[in-house]
């Protein structure tokens, strides 16, 4: 079965980077809007609340990750749904490939977009003066929580692509990503949040993981956020991969 | 009624067709400002706070944006669907009308211009219900013109991509692109407050002065001062990408 | 009396397309098709039949030579042309939102006439081309023979001079094949010309007045069917031998009688024949007397794929000819 998983997930990675002007738009949107919120937002770091930090940009760093992962998530799910509807998908089913290793290629391919997606962002803070306080093992945090985080949104992606099985729909849950974004502490110290987001977000695991990659770039290396950070992306994948068995368990009893 | 206007009123008509018909492709287009009205002033909206902040309530003072970025989608849509209509030979079907590629231009430009009037008013209306202030019927009027003039441009500006790429592919570059014209301006703060850079773009950017021109009603008076650079910029706007989408019709089939 | 002299609706003189950085689509073709006539475009795909019906309906400009259409040039006279023109491409792109007769009403928009004054029109048009009962469908709902022939009543509504029909039949079945094959032929009875592209040997053959046959980016052929095939060759006979026949010694018999033909492999033979049915019997005969055994045979006219053949030296593909499919399996 891992064989299988790792032949799926080759392909659909090589599929991904054969079309980089759908990888492109993964990193393009939340690079443009990291520059727009710390370019316009730079002076709220002086709002009393606002923890102590070099500069907004570290603050942001995590929250364009995050929203990145999200995204890669959503193109996942679009590939999927793809697959499905070219006919692709329905070939799978009828070889003898395990079934979890359907849902796990997908998500594999995720988890090495994902670490691309975090280096990137990373590379990019360093570049405009950022810092990364946690140093390397900083830097291994943050890829850590960053990977199985990516992983649990892709598998996401590929449960609502089995549930609609349609790429246009799947498309169309693109601004519902800003929505669950929005309502958590990705973007802003949770204190600072406005009503109900600052109730919602410590009930969205998005806060945990933003603010678990936040601590090692922003502050340090204290362990607690971190472990926080890195159990919720955990939660996330699980729970995302379990319903994407079942939902592919569902299409296949249809079928 | 003039044949021109006619084959304008047709175009359009086409464009519409699209909502009426198919109103869940139309969904996420008009609730996608409103969801960033709404989400950007709960992450942000303590920004109002800062000293200098030149309105009361994030919310009011972010409205106008969620307005322009209607009119920014619904100008890359335009785009999209063109591209989308070259790819399936729709497009031939008009280049073979023997009406002037003006005017052909203008019916699939006009539809945008009415359609961007649906995220607005989507987002409006919540906005209203949540407690902004009421802006005046003038302010609204101004701002419905202005942003009716900006989603021409934006789609003018995407009809380019999509006569030059010819595929619904180039759709990223259209969104970003009106992406970027309209948050790199003083989107999210005062002019003041913004860093150096971004002030240093903002104040190229001619959209500033479309979403000033929209927003001073909603944080003050309507003023001929603010009036004018909105209009002279979208005049400029329209007319550059107007010129460059008429010479991207007349240049098919070189 | 003076009568106006014939007056040509297509008059292509050296018309060139050349693609970026490609070879020629089309290297250089004349061809006039008078008015009132049909005028078949018969080639292989990738002969260069599309691009140059792009060229001469104004969607691509020609980069050598000249066009006119109705008169005008279709380079330095685009709007004259569309104005004169109907067009009926490959695609049959037609918004799958709208129904039939709301589409019916924007062509007549787009070729500036005010819908109101075609209505009487549109409804004829949809009448003609059988689509009454599904006008007020949306055409996401039509079968592929159905969007063709509401098409073609768009291309109709403004009563164009001069239609161009891109390759109308394929991808169809054979019923919505001859249902749009009638409508030519009505509309050839009324008097429109008709320039028409087919891969089909049996469309040109049933369909055209004159014929352009393209191969590569240039005509080498053109006429009436009839001349055309004329041309090539008198009627030929086929003869399948029986299994253990001596060939050679079938070779030297119908040699006396006529000219071989290219065969298609070894128990076929294929000889040209002058007179016809009558050169059958002494053939048979003679077969009969060397003890050469005749398992089937059949007289052939030339078609239009022994033209193309003759022109070309290959075979006309997907023509939808049993001969020529058999010859190009062999192949």
């Amino acid at each position: 079965m891992i064989a299988a998983s790792v032949a799926l997930a080759r392909r659909a990675l090589r599929n991904a980077l054969r079309r980089p002007q759908f990888l492109a738009p993964l990193v393009l949107f939340p690079t443009l809007f990291l520059a727009v919120n710390v370019g316009g937002l730079e002076r709220t770091t002086s709002l009393q609340g606002f923890p102590q930090v070099d500069g907004f940009l570290d603050f942001q760093l995590a929250a364009a990750i995050t929203q990145s992962l999200l995204l890669g998530g959503v193109s996942a799910g679009i590939a999927a749904a793809l697959d499905i509807e070219g006919g692709f998908f329905d070939r799978l089913v009828a070889s003898p490939t395990p079934r979890l290793a359907i849902v796990l290629g997908r998500v594999l391919a995720a988890s090495v977009i994902a670490a691309i997606q975090v280096v990137y962002f990373l590379v990019l803070g360093l570049v405009f003066g950022a810092s990364i306080q946690g140093g390397a093992l900083g830097v291994l945090s943050v890829l850590a929580i960053g990977i199985v985080a990516g992983t649990g949104f892709g598998a996401l992606g590929m449960m609502i692509a089995l549930r609609t099985r349609n790429a246009s729909t799947v498309q169309g849950i693109f601004p519902l990503v800003f929505v669950i974004l929005f309502i958590s502490s990705a973007f802003f110290p949770r204190e600072l949040l406005s009503a109900p987001a600052d109730v919602l977000a410590a009930y969205n695991p998005l806060s945990y993981i933003a603010e678990g990659m936040r601590q090692p770039i922003a502050f340090d290396n204290a362990i607690g956020p971190v472990l926080e950070g890195l159990a919720a992306a955990a939660g996330v994948t699980v729970v995302a991969i379990g319903l994407s068995v079942l939902a592919l368990r569902g299409r296949l009893r249809e079928a | 009624m003039s044949g021109d206007l006619r084959t304008i009123r047709a175009l359009m008509g086409r464009g519409l067709n699209e909502i009426l018909r198919v109103p869940g492709g139309a969904i996420p287009g008009v609730l996608a400002p409103t969801i960033f009205m709404l989400g950007l002033s709960a992450a942000f909206g303590k920004a109002a706070a800062l000293p200098n902040f030149t309105a009361d309530d994030f919310r009011t003072f972010i409205v106008p944006v969620g307005m322009l970025q209607g009119a920014g989608f619904t100008g890359a849509a335009t785009g999209v669907n063109l591209a989308r209509d070259i790819e399936q030979g729709w497009f031939d079907r008009l280049m073979l009308a023997p009406a002037r590629r003006s005017v052909l231009l203008a019916g699939v430009v006009a539809s945008a211009c009415l359609r961007c009037l649906l995220p607005a008013t989507f987002l409006l209306v919540v906005a209203f219900s949540l407690g902004v202030d009421w802006p005046g019927v003038g302010a609204l009027a101004l701002g419905a013109l202005l942003i009716m003039g900006l989603a021409a441009a934006a789609a003018c500006y995407a009809t380019v991509l999509a006569l030059r790429f010819r595929t619904q592919q180039a759709a990223p570059l259209m969104q970003v692109g009106t992406f970027v014209a309209i948050l790199f301006t003083t989107a999210y703060v005062p002019r003041e407050l913004l860093s150096d850079w971004l002030r240093a773009i903002a104040d190229l950017n001619p959209v500033t002065h479309v979403l000033e021109g929209v927003r001073q009603g909603f944080i003050g008076d309507v003023t001929w001062a603010q009036t004018w650079p909105a209009l002279v910029a979208l005049a400029g706007l329209v007319g550059l990408f107007g010129a460059l989408a008429v010479r991207g019709m007349r240049r098919q089939g070189r | 009396m003076q009568y106006p002299g014939p007056i040509a609706a297509i008059e292509v003189i050296g018309l060139e397309r050349r693609f970026k950085g490609a070879v020629k689509a089309v290297a250089g073709i004349d061809l006039e098709v008078a008015a009132g006539e049909v005028y078949g475009f018969l080639g292989p795909n990738g002969a260069g039949k599309t691009t140059t019906v792009r060229m001469l309906v104004t969607l691509l400009r020609p980069t050598g030579g000249q066009a006119l259409v109705a008169g005008f040039d279709v380079a330095t006279q685009p709007a004259d042309v569309r104005r004169r023109i109907g067009v009926a491409l490959q695609e049959a792109a037609l918004d799958p939102l709208m129904t039939g007769s709301e589409l019916i009403e924007l062509q007549a928009t787009l070729h500036g006439i005010a819908p109101r004054t075609v209505r009487a029109r549109g409804a004829e048009l949809i009448e003609r081309v059988g689509l009454s009962q599904a006008a007020g469908r949306r055409v996401g709902t039509y079968s592929g023979g159905m969007r063709r022939r509401l098409d073609l009543a768009m291309a109709l509504i403004h009563e164009p001079e001069v239609l161009f029909l891109d390759e109308p039949t394929t991808g169809l079945d054979p019923t919505s094949r001859l249902t749009l094959w009638e409508e030519v032929r009505r509309l050839r009875d009324e008097g429109t010309t008709v320039f028409l592209t087919t891969q089909y040997l049996e469309e040109a053959d049933q369909l055209a007045d004159r014929l352009g046959i393209i191969a590569a980016g240039r005509i080498v052929a053109t006429g009436t069917p009839a001349a055309l095939k004329a041309e090539v060759g008198r009627p030929h006979l086929d003869l399948v031998l029986a299994p253990g026949t001596d060939l050679r010694r079938a070779h030297e018999v119908v040699t006396r009688f006529g000219d071989h033909r290219p065969v298609a492999d070894g128990c076929h033979l294929s000889i040209e024949i002058a007179r016809g049915a009558g050169d059958i019997a002494p053939i048979l005969r003679a077969l009969d007397d060397a003890d050469v055994a005749v398992a089937e045979l059949e007289l052939r006219q030339p078609t239009l794929d022994d033209v193309f053949l003759a022109k070309t030296g290959e075979h006309l593909e997907g023509s939808g000819n049993p001969h020529s499919e058999a010859a190009a399996e062999l192949v």
